[in-house]
């Protein structure tokens, strides 16, 4: 038993000290200016941009607390996040009740999941049609 | 002697003795009565007519039914959908993977909820492949990118 949790614990620090290097990476850096930032596949064989397209520089403007900057990178991800964080949150309940499971699924059940798919596939097509 | 009564819902018959009580075809359903019992139980929960039952075949069990899972799915927290870890491989990563995560989730949702309960087991375990799949997927690629560039820098001294 301690030795699992001696391994999570290991495990975890690792996670956590990659996590950090890596935001402090995208802080510094900006991938707009620097060839260090792997570029998107899809972009670099059709031209058109992917719903994930612009999310490391998104990602460094959020970290740089620039959010409007994040905004004109990829809406969606600066909109995600608070559904990503409550999410987790939801995941994270080990035993929800009623009221917790009710509000589950309607953020998250089945049609809330076909409604993100639409707004994904949505916003892949008009980023590349308006920009 | 104790003496016990039996009834099917609107007549009552007895008193009867164990060894009377025991011809009659009683099943664990029927309600039964003797005076220490106060009131009217099923047969099944009184333990000291579990001999009677012994040889009869236990009641068919509900709990498999459609029906009794359907009352109990909504008491239950459906298996992980994978679908917050879904979208961030679609935004982060590789968009196809995401995707099939993405509808492996909505598959997990609805099966579990239609009572398909290894049916949304199953979906779980594919979104989960698709998930950790395309993690390390982005792992690699970031990591051979980040070596090619710094070998071409490298090259240019």
């Amino acid at each position: 038993m301690l030795q699992v949790n001696f391994r999570k614990f290991i495990k975890w620090s690792i996670a956590l000290i990659l996590v950090s290097i890596l935001a402090i990476f995208y802080r510094t850096y900006n991938p707009t200016c620097n060839i260090y930032f792997p570029k998107c596949p899809f972009w670099e064989l059709t031209g058109f941009k992917c719903p994930g397209c612009g999310s490391q520089r998104a990602l460094h403007y959020l970290l740089n607390l620039d959010i409007f900057s994040a905004i004109k990178e990829n809406a969606i991800l600066v909109i995600s996040i608070p559904y990503i964080l409550a999410g987790l949150t939801f995941d994270s309940v080990k035993k929800p009740n009623e009221y917790i499971l009710k509000w589950r699924k309607t953020l998250f059940g089945r049609n809330a999941i076909v409604v993100i798919l639409t707004i994904i596939i949505a916003f892949w097509i008009l980023r590349n049609i308006i920009y | 002697m104790k003496k016990y009564f039996y009834t099917d819902g609107t007549n009552n018959f007895g008193p009867f003795t164990l060894e009377e009580l025991r011809e009659k075809l009683i099943t664990r359903e029927t309600k039964v009565w003797f005076q220490e019992l106060g009131e009217w139980k099923s047969a099944g929960n009184v333990p000291e007519l579990n001999e009677i039952f012994k040889l009869a075949p236990p009641p068919i069990s509900k709990t498999n039914s459609n029906f009794n899972n359907m009352e109990n799915i909504n008491n239950q927290k459906p298996p992980k959908t994978w679908l917050v870890e879904s979208i961030l491989v679609t935004l982060f990563c590789c968009l196809p993977f995401g995707i099939a995560g993405i509808v492996n989730a909505a598959k997990v949702e609805s099966r579990f909820y239609a009572g398909d309960i290894n049916g949304a087991n199953r979906s779980s375990e594919d979104a989960k492949k698709w998930t950790t799949v395309s993690f390390w997927i982005g792992v690699a690629v970031g990591v051979i990118y980040l070596i090619v560039v710094m070998a071409g820098a490298a090259s240019k001294f």
